[in-house]
């Protein structure tokens, strides 16, 4: 049998663990009241039937058995609330409130008892109520009881025992409601980061769970997976339209490939024709594939890594004007006027390698698109906000407003730039790099149109300052 | 020369041996790590090519291996793995080199002939000289037929590199990775064309042409 919901959560068996506890202090309290409440009364009782003996036993020893039997007939007109017996030494009863003792078997010690006296009650019926004695042999061998009624005490006691109860029952049922009401609520609102949970096991990235506003460690539960669900959501898109664009452009040049080296060997078998250019072209091909591959692969493991590897402090300047040696030659080939502008003495913590593969990448999409006659900038500066910016600004075509945030994606390449090499990759990991240096990539218009020139593009590759 | 290949894919150790004994080079083979330490340690080569993971050694065990023996035959690692800290592990357990899976038989080619002059050129030299040309290392001038030829820092470093592997083919990686220090592949043709202001400066206004342009592999200073 399965207990229902409600009880098998955990805030319900918390709540029974200190409904337990709380059980066990609250019975140590009570008990304690109960001793120093009716154990106090019968107490009390036993030692005023103590007294009440050591008074008779005086007048016996002073003027013996015919004293205390005087005693006891002036006792009995006087209404104390004492049971009296007095006895022979052969138990045979002399005087006394009652007729016979409660005392079974008497040996001769002072005993204890506890017994029932019947007394006519008010209706006319009896009532038994309890009483308690004592029982001694006199100094001359005569027995004498003394006894009491303990009703009223033993009532007192009894409705103490029952208020005792009634107060653990009640906090057994108040503390039993609490922990269903506590966990009621708790799992409401675990409820729904289950459900959230369910949905994304079955498939469903999308699933967020309802941060209540109520400001509590659920709300701050609720946003830390709602914020993981869409680093993983984003994640997963990345991976699965990196796979969809690895297949899309790893299969156009390999069919390609297929399609060369198919004609190259038919030619051969035909005794037709050199296959030297064919081959030729298959191994350029072939090597235009494991480009593409190293890239995604570079990008991959960056993402996957979500930090630069072995990172280290240096000069932006320095490395900027490193990558400017190595491109402003191709400028120069290519008419284009290159030009740079560093802020020295600047601080960046990062993979100077993949920093400068990335400038790299930057430079050669400038080179691939600026026209003879064009300019493209180099500069490196301090952002108001403390952060490093690599900027390079060339008079290129641009990239229209729409197009900008796309061509950052991996495999995007824009229709106007199909017929140039490359596999549409290089921003895409100039991003990947400026996430892993917890920087961004940002593209804006160039200069602006100059007569066919323009209107350009700036990619800035930004980077938190040096901590 | 005599070179050790460690290579556990037998078609590329395969076409590996073919392409450098029609060099003219003479190979020797192991399929796994302790057959390649085993043979490294009984012959002596002046080159070994190892391959980073094999099975019951990998490349980089088997290297540190034999450099605690004493064996400092230059090592060229292969490997599958081609990030930056995949290259300085490599490097660090005694690697002289390190080429990525897939190359192109030239790239290795050109590199094992780079290593193996290393190990000749084991003195200090202050002045290189290939043919006509000649580079004072320490005055940091360059002349050739005896006319001084003015050259950009890097331009020099270039040229000394070319010179040190005077006759030999030198790919646009190799001068990448020695000269610029970059590892990473750039989609233009940037080294092309520092070479080819570097050839203006030395061939231009000479009879003949010392630096050549090797098809399908790179560059090569002759003297």
């Amino acid at each position: 049998m399965r207990l229902p919901r409600i009880f098998r959560t955990t805030p319900f068996r918390l709540t029974l663990l200190f409904l337990a506890l709380f059980a066990s202090a609250a019975s140590a309290f009570l008990a304690y009241i109960y001793v120093a409440t009716a154990g106090e009364a019968t107490r009390r009782t036993d030692q005023e039937i103590t007294r009440e003996m050591r008074s008779l036993t005086g007048a016996y020893e002073r003027a013996g058995v015919d004293a205390v039997n005087q005693s006891l007939i002036e006792r009995a007109a006087s209404e104390r609330p004492f049971l009296y017996l007095l006895m022979t030494k052969a138990g045979k009863r002399i005087s006394g409130s009652i007729e016979e003792s409660p005392v079974e078997k008497f040996s001769g010690p002072p005993t204890w008892t506890t017994f029932q006296v019947v007394d006519q009650a008010a209706g006319g019926g009896q009532v038994r109520h309890p009483a308690r004695g004592l029982q001694e042999r006199l100094a001359g061998g005569e027995i004498l009881f003394v006894g009491a009624d303990v009703g009223e005490d033993e009532a007192y006691v009894v409705k103490i025992v029952r208020a005792l109860w009634g107060a653990g029952g009640l906090v057994i049922v108040l503390g039993l409601a609490c922990g269903v009401l506590f966990s009621r609520n708790v799992t409401r609102s675990i409820a729904g980061l289950t459900a959230v949970v369910d949905a994304v096991r079955n498939g469903d990235l999308g699933a967020r769970a309802h941060v209540r506003g109520a400001r509590d460690e659920f709300d701050e539960l609720a946003e830390g997976v709602n914020e993981m669900l869409d680093r993983l959501e984003r994640s997963m898109a990345g991976h699965k339209h990196a796979g969809d664009a690895i297949a899309h452009d790893l299969r156009s040049p390999l069919t390609r490939l297929r399609a060369r080296l198919e004609a190259a060997y038919l030619d051969v078998e035909a005794g037709r024709g050199d296959p030297t250019e064919a081959l030729a072209q298959a191994l350029t091909d072939t090597d235009g594939v494991l480009k593409t591959f190293g890239a995604v692969l570079s990008i991959a493991r960056l993402q996957a890594a979500g930090a630069a590897p072995d990172p280290a402090l240096f000069d932006p300047a320095e490395l900027a004007a490193d990558i400017s040696e190595l491109y402003e030659p191709l400028c120069e080939d290519k008419g284009i006027d290159f030009a740079s502008e560093f802020t020295r003495d600047l601080q960046l913590r990062g993979n100077r390698e993949f920093l400068a593969q990335a400038l790299a990448n930057i430079l050669d999409n400038a080179v691939k698109y600026t026209p003879a006659g064009g300019a493209i900038m180099l500069r490196v500066r301090r952002r108001s906000s403390g952060e490093v910016e690599f900027s390079v600004t060339d008079t290129g075509p641009g990239v229209p407003d729409e197009d900008r945030a796309r061509v950052v994606e991996r495999f995007v390449r824009l229709e106007n730039s199909r017929n140039e090499p490359g596999a549409g990759l290089g921003l895409s990991l100039v991003a990947a790099v400026a996430e892993a240096h917890g920087g961004r990539l940002q593209l804006d218009e160039g200069p602006g149109k100059v007569g066919e020139m323009g209107p350009g593009l700036r990619v800035a590759l930004i980077l938190p300052r040096a901590a | 020369m005599r070179i050790l290949i460690v290579e556990d894919d037998l078609e590329a150790a395969e076409a590996m041996a073919r392409g450098l004994t029609e060099a003219g080079h003479e190979c020797a083979r192991a399929a796994d790590g302790e057959a390649g330490l085993t043979a490294a340690r009984d012959g002596e080569f002046d080159v070994m090519i190892i391959d980073r993971m094999m099975p019951k050694m990998d490349g980089v065990t088997l290297v540190e291996t034999i450099r605690r023996e004493g064996d400092q035959t230059p090592v060229l690692f292969l490997s599958a793995l081609g990030e930056v800290g995949d290259r300085v592990a490599g490097l660090q357990a005694g690697g002289d080199d390190y080429l990525v899976k897939p190359y192109a038989f030239a790239e290795l080619s050109a590199r094992v002939e780079a290593l193996a002059r290393r190990r000749e050129t084991g003195s200090v030299q202050t002045l290189l000289r290939v043919g006509e040309l000649e580079m004072d290392l320490i005055g940091r001038s360059v002349s050739r037929q005896g006319k001084e030829i003015d050259l950009q820092p890097r331009e020099f470093q270039l040229l000394e590199f070319m010179m040190r592997h005077a006759g030999q083919s030198v790919t646009r990686t190799m001068l990448l990775e020695k000269v610029w220090e970059y590892h990473f592949d750039p989609q233009t043709n940037v080294i092309d064309v520092h070479i080819s202001r570097l050839r203006s400066k030395i061939d231009k206004g000479f009879d003949r042409p010392m630096l050549q342009t090797v098809r399908g592999a790179g560059y090569r200073l002759d003297a």
